[in-house]
């Protein structure tokens, strides 16, 4: 059952060849053994899908209609809240804290009739590109359990990629879905910024955040994405739109469509990454679509940029976390003021303190121009190149990450680490929607992906367009060895 | 950033009020000082009379709601999560009125 | 306490006056806006800043800001955002406010105030919306925090530094707040918080024209108290700046925030800590600007109520009210809605006024509770007036009726002139010709001043049969005879 889309689940679930509690039943004994290997999991919600598992069951039982997610097991990452359950954002400060309210993607998942498994594994405060920074655990890599699955959503990216569920959800603010979805093999797709609604997700970087998911189809992007890519009234930058039918447009031939490649700025791309993305470039044109240049040269920027802005947008996320409220206080405080400053001193982590402490130098008097309104500038330059650049391509074909999965403990230094982030951040910067896709393995079996990017709004092209070179990439027993098994208690 | 020195981040911490020890400063202080100075990539970019992104997508504007009040937050699950509470309301030690 | 002496310097002051709007729901949060409930029930995820909560700002909260800024003849921005400005303390939810700072809604303006009978314009700078903190609560062994207040709505109006005394400065903000209390936009009540005032204060040599370091004085709790606190701030920098003659101003006076000493009246200085005070402003990310075009701003202007000036304007010119009473009841709206009520069951306008600002507001002094606010009906004093042009009964019985209408409060004027005969006129002539003759009798001179031309003499003697009469007689009836008796 492990081997099933989330589509294939839920057709199996409607037509009767198993029952929610099935599935669920099944997939949480995956967990119980095979996370061990992988601490992808902080919290498995057994009892609540249970729960809801044998109502569902009832429910079709008694031939009402069944949701779109109907039986399918879904991880969300511990920075998005399910109501009564402990979010932690992999941080001591919130190790006990309980979600007050459910995150409009949890209310639509269990609105259609999804089943929620657990909560995953992040870096702290989703700032990180390995998991490392998790406070409570370090996840691997289901292809190398010496090697990072990415960050920040490693969590989610193993859970999926091990096989213990069909879909996670992650968010993406520099990368952080698609990097691990290219690190572990799995399709993780970052929407349109505004296309998903961001209430109930602990914000980090307020301007780039989007939630997404990971899936080992694009199929089930899509059918995801169609439940949760909708308008919500609590969230004052979601998208006023309708929900698109993703799921309707993925088969048309991508005959004599544009792909903008820009080649001046990955020159110094090389290595087995580098062939496996000429490798995805190639199945486009066999699909018949045509590789075109486009200047894309101020993406080189990203980096700075996103250090400047995502940290003073979290510093002033962060600046809540102060233990008054909730959260962990300290025992030694006794005056307000150490209330504040030890508790932010003993429950954060190092990076988090790190990007608290630069978020709040670029914004401060004196130094606000010269770092937080430059990167601002720059910017909306990058946002204007990429408009310039969809007038010549339909979608954009960049690598994902510049090297495959790394072991954990081999990036010590904090520059090294953001550089990881070089083709991913400029999405978030443009809002555009990006999906990172796997194309193959190389000789140590580690996965290589590519990522497509659209210009903002075109969420159904970039996934019609994912769908087809999926097709076309057929890549047969893309299971990690380790996990490609049958498993029982 | 050439003055960017220890004097200089133990400001930024007393702003953002975490405390650190002296080895955690000293670790910051090299972090940050290898960060900065990558940054200083971006003033090579001409961003004469270009304008700040604060919205990347300009045609979100006049986002408002209905002036109806709903269903609030309980104060018992408000409080469920507080470190310490009394008479229904947080509990701090004193504080100097400003 | 010592006056001081404004000949060589010139106090130069600007209020920033904080007004809550009168919403339903707060500014970015769905909760309710209401005073006076228990701690922490009028809280939703937003206020109490809760991870992955994100604000939605209210409509009618802008409406308001746009009708007051329409009121005041200020431009309203066709463009405005909102920043965030950071600074940490227990009250404030996120430990950062969501407030407007470089493109505010309201732009410019000015108000009319009347300043010890002189007409005076008062211009303001900007007005701009933010949301309020919560409300700690100080006790001996703790602090309490209560996160009702935190997210309801307020309109901050910030004024240019154009008062140049504490009586400018009163002047100045009771006219904004009758303007705000006549748009509806706000309660104004500064005991329960909906109105508070901040005044920055800073003192130079009289014909400077640059501006000295100012100083703030913070969250007053009446006009009285603000006046005293300005009085107080100014003579604290005259006399520094005299004793140190030669000393760079800016190091004798220090920019700072002070506090008033009410006891002593006096302002301190609150130098306790070297706040760091960088707010770090930059735009705040999970909300849009707001965008308001022509069409939409006059939609909001035609809504616009008869304003304080307007209503005085038609006190003096149409109901022939004198200044001074037109702008007693003006400046209090309760007042004058209770006056207009009033009006709709008597014509007699200047009576009416008279007794409702000066003989029922006079009783009512000492118990606290404003005339409008009392169980005293206004149809009743209306009622009262009639009586008196219908001389039912006399000015005098009146002022008695009212005594008993104050302590009986609701009780019908008609009702106790019927149950008190001592209160009904006597018309019966049989009863008072003996008064009359008395009068005659004993005044033989002010009879022949009359008859030679002095009308005075005739008043003196309507007044002494009144006196005979204990007030009672009818002074048409008494009239009638004295001039039959003495033609």
């Amino acid at each position: 059952m492990y081997r099933k889309t989330a589509k294939a689940l839920r057709d199996g679930f409607i037509k009767g060849e198993y029952t929610a509690s099935q599935i669920a039943a099944y997939f949480l004994e995956r967990i119980q053994i095979l996370d061990q290997d992988l601490n992808s999991f902080l919290n498995v919600t057994a009892d609540r899908m249970m729960k809801k598992a044998e109502e569902l069951d009832i429910k079709r039982g008694e031939g009402k209609p069944v949701g779109k997610l109907a039986g399918v097991p879904i991880a969300l990452k511990d920075n998005l809240h399910m109501k009564g359950e402990v979010t932690t954002c992999a941080s001591r400060f919130l190790s006990n804290y309980q979600a007050p309210f459910d995150a409009t993607v949890t209310k639509l998942i269990e609105a259609e009739d999804g089943l929620i498994i657990g909560k995953t594994n992040l870096d702290e405060f989703a700032m990180g590109s390995s998991t490392e920074n998790s406070a409570f655990q370090v996840t691997r890599n289901p292809w190398n359990l010496s090697c990072s699955p990415g960050g920040s959503s490693g969590g989610s990216a193993a859970a999926v990629c091990g096989r213990l569920c069909p879909i996670s959800l992650g968010s993406d603010t520099g990368g952080s879905i698609r990097q691990p979805a290219s690190f572990t093999g799995t399709v993780g797709f970052k929407p349109t910024y505004g296309r998903v609604s961001r209430f109930g997700l602990v914000a980090f970087g307020s301007s780039l955040d989007q939630i997404g998911p990971f899936a080992n189809s694009v199929e089930d992007i899509a059918m995801i994405m169609e439940v949760m890519g909708r308008h919500c009234e609590y969230d004052s930058t979601s998208l006023d739109v309708t929900s698109e039918n993703y799921l309707d447009h993925l088969s048309t031939s991508l005959q004599g469509k544009k792909i903008g490649v820009p080649w001046k700025f990955l020159e110094d791309f090389d290595g087995p990454s580098a062939e496996h993305f000429a490798k995805g470039l190639q199945a486009f044109k066999d699909l018949g679509a045509e590789i075109v240049e486009v200047n894309l040269n101020k993406i080189k920027y990203s980096i700075p940029i996103y250090y400047i802005l995502s940290t003073a947008e979290a510093s002033t996320n962060l600046a809540r976390f102060d233990g008054v409220r909730y959260g962990k206080r300290s025992e030694k405080a006794e005056s307000i003021d150490a209330i504040y400053d030890l508790s932010r001193k003993e429950g954060f982590g190092d990076e988090v303190k790190q990007r608290i402490l630069l978020g709040t130098y670029v914004l401060s008097s004196g130094y606000q121009d010269a770092y937080y309104k430059k990167a601002q500038k720059v910017r909306t330059l990058i946002i204007r190149e990429f408009s310039e650049a969809f007038k010549a391509c339909d979608i954009v074909a960049i690598p994902t990450t510049p090297t495959p999965a790394f072991e954990i403990d081999s990036i010590p230094d904090p520059l090294q680490m953001y550089l990881q982030d070089l083709y991913t951040i400029c999405a978030n910067l443009a809002g555009l929607p990006a999906i990172s896709l796997p194309v193959g393995l190389d000789s140590d079996k580690l996965p290589h992906s590519i990522q497509l990017l659209g210009p903002q709004l075109a969420d159904s092209r970039v996934l019609h367009f994912a769908h087809q070179l999926e097709k076309a990439l057929a890549l047969s027993s893309f299971v990690p060895p380790l996990f490609d098994k049958e498993i029982k208690l | 950033m050439a003055q960017f020195d220890k004097e200089a981040l133990k400001t930024l911490t007393k702003l953002c009020r975490i405390e650190c020890d002296e080895e955690a400063l000293e670790k910051l202080l090299k972090n940050l000082k290898s960060i900065l100075n990558y940054m200083d990539l971006l003033k090579e970019v001409d961003t004469e009379d270009v304008p700040t992104c604060n919205h990347v997508l300009e045609a979100v504007q006049n986002i408002m709601r209905e002036d109806k009040t709903e269903e609030t937050l309980e104060r018992e699950t408000f409080l469920a999560n507080s470190p310490s509470h009394v008479g229904g309301m947080i509990r701090v030690p004193p504080v100097i009125k400003f | 306490m010592s006056h001081v002496s404004y000949e060589e310097w010139e106090p130069v002051i600007g209020l920033e006056i904080h007004i809550q709007l009168k919403t339903r729901s707060k500014l970015f949060a769905r909760s309710p806006n209401h005073f006076g409930d228990e701690p922490n029930t009028n809280i939703d995820v937003i206020d109490t800043g809760q991870p992955g909560a994100l604000p939605v700002l209210n409509q009618e909260a802008v409406n308001k800001a746009v009708l007051f800024g329409c009121a005041i003849d200020a431009e309203v921005a066709s463009f405005s955002k909102f920043d965030r400005k950071s600074y940490f303390y227990p009250d404030s939810p996120r430990n950062f406010q969501i407030t407007q700072f470089d493109k505010p809604i309201i732009i410019g303006g000015k108000v009319i105030a009347d300043v010890e009978g002189k007409s005076k314009e008062f211009f303001i700078h900007h007005a701009h919306l933010e949301d309020d903190a919560g409300m700690l609560k100080h006790f001996t062994e703790f602090a309490g925090v209560d996160y009702n207040r935190a997210g309801v709505p307020l309109l901050e109006i910030v004024s240019e530094p154009c008062m140049f005394s504490p009586k400018d400065a009163s002047a100045y903000a009771m006219a904004v707040k009758a303007i705000a209390q006549y748009l509806d936009v706000s309660d104004c009540n500064m005991e329960e918080g909906s109105l508070r005032i901040d005044t920055n204060i800073s003192v130079r040599p009289r014909g400077d024209q640059t501006l000295r370091n100012k100083v703030e004085v913070k969250n007053m709790n009446s006009f009285t108290n603000m006046e005293m606190a300005i009085e107080a701030e100014i003579r604290r920098q005259v006399r520094a700046y005299t004793a140190h003659p030669h000393e760079d101003p800016a190091k004798v006076i220090a920019s700072e925030t002070v506090r008033f000493d009410l006891e002593k009246k006096e302002t301190v200085s609150m130098r306790s800590k070297e706040e760091a005070k960088d707010y770090r402003y930059f735009p705040e990310p999970d909300l849009p600007p707001i965008v308001l075009s022509q069409e939409f701003i006059e939609t909001i202007r035609k809504e616009m109520p008869e304003l304080p000036h307007e209503r005085f304007d038609r006190y003096v010119n149409k109901l022939g009210l004198s200044e001074y009473n037109a702008s007693i009841l003006v400046n209090e709206k309760g007042l004058s809605d209770y006056f207009e009520e009033g009006l709709k069951t008597c014509k007699n306008a200047s009576s009416l006024c008279n007794w409702i600002t000066v003989e029922f507001v006079g009783r009512l002094k000492d118990s606290g509770t404003p005339l409008f606010k009392s169980g005293i009906l206004v149809k009743h004093i209306a009622a009262l007036v009639n009586f008196i042009d219908q001389k039912k009964i006399t000015g005098r019985i009146a002022k008695e009726v009212a005594d008993i209408m104050v302590q009986v409060q609701g009780k019908d004027p008609e009702l106790i002139i019927q149950e008190n005969p001592n209160f009904q006129a006597v018309h019966d002539t049989s009863a008072i010709e003996p008064f009359v003759d008395q009068v005659l009798s004993e005044n033989v001179q002010s009879v022949a001043d009359f008859k030679a031309g002095k009308d005075k003499a005739f008043n003196f003697l309507v007044g002494q049969v009144m006196k005979l009469s204990k007030g009672k007689a009818s002074p048409d009836v008494v009239k009638e005879l004295l001039t039959k008796k003495i033609l």
